[in-house]
């Protein structure tokens, strides 16, 4: 997919996913296709067992339960809509709505425009030590979120965090990050962005390198400069994987959790709920006040949420992507 | 007392001195030979407790010293960071029948309103006998005091957890910035001075304005430019000065201050609720709010970075500090030591943390679980503990032992800490609490932050805002 601006000028290359045709060779193919479907249950079936197990069963109970006031242990009261009509005129909730997007988008941004960057730093040819520079890149993906959250939390301290001491030594008034929302929501976003740029860097390469040298050839052949072939030749081969990050990224940056909860060092996502976030929440609600129910209404939600950002993502790049044709 | 407890008992007993006669019989001879050390599961003569708690509820030099006397329970203890994961457990193991119950858990205090409700998830304590001194909780009640063990009480009146530590509530002050500010520093003098809630207030402008003062800077440059490296290190202040850390814990000590926080025992096992009606509520919120207008507190949250590092750099003179904060103090800034100083709380006595430890309904050891929960609270072992790890006895009867009322700590300038935290704690009253006491706690919490930070800037709407969001707990 990523070719079909070539594609449509040339003959159409022979695709790499066709299936390959079964060999005639077999004396009976039909035995070996319907072992092949029986086999392909049973070695699936463990994942299928897993999920309606631990996926599909607790979803399904948690849609259920939505509808009920319950404290866990009590008796479950039914109480129809109560909860998603509460839910809507919760401030709480809207409070961690907004949130949520806002470090959301301060997140996801600054994230694209670096990692598509440091692949394309990284897919230089003159880069020397690449496979070095690609390791590293993992190293903040796998190191773990307590800790990023302690530190980040300690480099953003109001008195005697560093990036303070830089503002002051600037000669600004200190900043205090985590009793501010914008500020906080700063900091919570650097943590999210540290973290998952170079994965999403290492993605982008890979989509980078698919790319046909000859696409290049012919753009340095026109005369493009490299400013324009990455423009034009590798942004647009990029979208796909664009979307994929970005479907990622929102499923992802919506259920942020770990970094506010650390960082505030409580349930409600700072002192005012200044960084609550939608799981944190769900988390306060479930587990703090012990309102299952509405806890699981607030799930619901997130997943509503979620499939509609989704599918904005989704059309925006497709528009976005079919405007360069 | 019934006819059937009475059997009850009877048979507890005569079960106790079988399971004492069994431990003589078969256990002593293979004292010396076992080892559980290693253990995974029961056998070989091992019986493996699980306890699972929050926080440092299990002290490890005193699981040694239970490995000594009991060399045949291994105690296999899991430590939970979060309080909520402990509860959270818990309230699956209940919910689910109690099969993966572990042996002992620790409730925090903070839910013992929630636990109250639902008794039916552990074992009655009352039922229990001791294998050593045939001890049931209502034995060793007269031990507690009686507002720690009512937080275990639960709501058909049995005993479902009995107290850990106590937390107390004094306050923690750096007696050689208020000297260098020319305030009142001695303990007894300070105690005097701030007796009550406004006139710590009044203190804390005095010392706001003093350490604003020519005569305060030029006294601290002095020491920066000591002749002792360590002195001028230390005096080396890069942050603004404040009175308090964070005025939002006075809050909660007024509230404890008072005999009705959020729930009023109308004589049903949930009570009602009258966090609108209470005037203590208001108080408290009203009061934090002129602290916090006063701009005595330095706004810095509790157990953040800078918090921490606050501690050893004067950035707040004075903390409210429970009894075990002592120790996290002397860890967290030990170039402080013999610099702090402890002070009575305004207003009397004040609380802070603790737990209870419970045996779950599905616990598979109850007997070995309750003989180690009689030993491990017993006042002697809380004694140790103290001594240790700076964790207050819940036990009253050592309220009057000279190990503990005449302990000093240097750390803190030689105060008499045990006498000092006793006197504060005699003071509580019980109070009763209610299932989402936590819930509105936190509300409250909320809505007094937004007017601290400023996010907030009429007071009344931000208590109408906690009050309304403590309606949603229900």
């Amino acid at each position: 997919m990523s070719q079909n601006t070539v594609a449509r000028r040339t003959s159409k290359p022979p695709s790499p996913w066709k299936p390959v045709t079964p060999s005639r060779k077999l004396s009976n193919p039909n035995a070996v296709v319907s072992l092949n479907g029986r086999w392909g249950y049973i070695f699936t079936a463990p994942f299928f067992v897993m999920f309606l197990i631990f996926g599909l069963a607790p979803i399904i109970y948690s849609v259920y339960i939505a509808f009920f006031d319950w404290d866990a242990l009590g008796t479950k009261v039914f109480i129809g809509m109560d909860n998603f009509t509460n839910l809507m005129a919760d401030d709480r909730f809207w409070n961690a709505m907004v949130n949520t997007f806002d470090i959301w988008l301060m997140s996801t941004i600054p994230m694209l425009i670096i990692s598509i960057s440091l692949a394309a730093v990284l897919h230089s040819p003159f880069l020397k030590g690449s496979t070095f520079w690609r390791t590293i890149l993992l190293v903040p993906n796998i190191t773990s979120v307590l800790a990023i959250a302690i530190v980040f939390g300690q480099l953003f301290g109001r008195d005697f965090g560093i990036v303070n001491d830089i503002i002051g030594a600037l000669g600004f008034p200190h900043v205090d990050f985590i009793q501010g929302t914008q500020s906080s929501h700063i900091a919570i976003a650097s943590m999210i962005v540290w973290r998952w740029t170079g994965y999403n860097a290492l993605i982008f390469l890979a989509a980078m390198l698919a790319v046909p040298g000859e696409l290049y050839e012919s753009a340095s052949l026109d005369g493009a400069s490299k400013w324009q072939q990455f423009r034009y030749v590798t942004l647009p081969s990029l979208r796909n994987t664009i979307t994929f990050v970005l479907i990622v990224g929102t499923i992802g940056g919506l259920q942020v959790f770990a970094e506010p909860l650390i960082l505030g060092g409580s349930y409600n996502g700072g002192d005012s709920g200044q960084f609550s976030t939608l799981t944190l929440f769900l988390f306060d609600q479930a587990f703090v006040a012990y309102k299952w129910g509405y806890a699981a209404a607030i799930g619901i939600m997130i997943t509503v949420i979620v499939s509609i950002v989704s599918i904005i993502n989704f059309y925006i790049t497709r528009k976005l992507a079919g405007e360069k044709k | 007392m019934s006819h059937k407890s009475i059997f009850n008992k009877t048979a507890a007993v005569f079960t106790a001195s079988l399971i004492a006669i069994g431990a003589l019989g078969v256990v002593s001879p293979a004292k010396a030979i076992i080892n559980c050390t290693n253990a995974t599961s029961d056998g070989n003569g091992c019986t493996v407790l699980n306890i699972l708690y929050f926080g440092d509820v299990i002290e490890p030099a005193l699981v040694t010293a239970y490995k000594k006397i009991h060399p045949e329970i291994k105690l296999n203890y899991v430590r939970k960071d979060l309080d909520p994961l402990n509860g959270t457990i818990l309230v699956n193991n209940c919910a689910t029948g109690g099969m993966n119950d572990p042996d002992i858990a620790s409730i925090e205090v903070s839910y013992a309103g929630y636990w109250k409700s639902y008794p039916q998830c552990f074992t009655n304590l009352n039922t229990m006998h001791s294998t050593d001194g045939n001890k049931s909780a209502a034995d060793i009640k007269s031990q507690f005091l009686a507002w720690r063990w009512d937080q275990g009480v639960g709501n058909d009146k049995s005993v479902i957890g009995i107290p850990t530590d106590v937390g107390g509530l004094q306050v923690a002050y750096r007696w050689d910035l208020l000297k260098l500010a020319g305030l009142p520093y001695q303990r007894d003098a300070v105690s005097a001075q701030w007796n009550t809630w406004d006139k710590f207030i009044a203190f804390g402008k005095r010392y706001m304005t003093a350490v604003k003062s020519a005569s305060f800077k030029s006294a601290l440059t002095a020491l920066t430019k000591s002749k002792d490296k360590a002195t001028r290190d230390f005096y080396k202040t890069q942050a603004p000065l404040s009175f308090v850390d964070n005025v939002a814990t006075v809050y909660a000590s007024i509230l404890n201050q008072g005999t009705q926080k959020y729930y009023a025992d109308n004589g049903t096992p949930t009570g009602k609720t009258i966090y609108k009606t209470n005037p203590q509520v208001k108080l408290a919120f009203d009061t934090t709010v002129a602290a916090s207008k006063s701009g005595i507190g330095a706004r810095i949250g509790q157990f953040s970075s800078d918090w921490n590092v606050g501690m050893t750099k004067g950035t707040f003179a004075t903390m409210l500090a429970p009894a075990w904060m002592m120790d996290y103090i002397k860890g967290q800034a030990p170039a402080t030591a013999g610099k702090w100083d402890i002070a009575n709380i305004p207003g009397g006595g004040g609380n802070q943390g603790g737990s209870q430890l419970a045996i779950p309904k599905g616990a598979k050891h109850k007997q070995a679980a309750w003989d180690f929960i009689t030993w491990y609270l017993a006042p002697a072992q809380q004694l140790t503990v103290f001594q240790t790890y700076g964790l207050f006895p819940s036990t009253k009867t050592l309220y009057t032992s000279g190990d503990l009322v005449g302990f000093k700590d240097p750390f803190f300038n030689n105060a008499q800490v045990g006498s000092i935290y006793v006197k504060g704690i005699l003071k509580l009253k019980p109070i009763f609490e209610g299932k989402k006491e936590r819930c509105i706690d936190m509300a409250m919490g909320s809505a007094l932050s937004l007017v601290i930070n400023g996010k907030e800037k009429v007071p009344a709407k931000a208590f109408t805002k906690g009050l309304s969001d403590a309606d949603k707990c229900n």
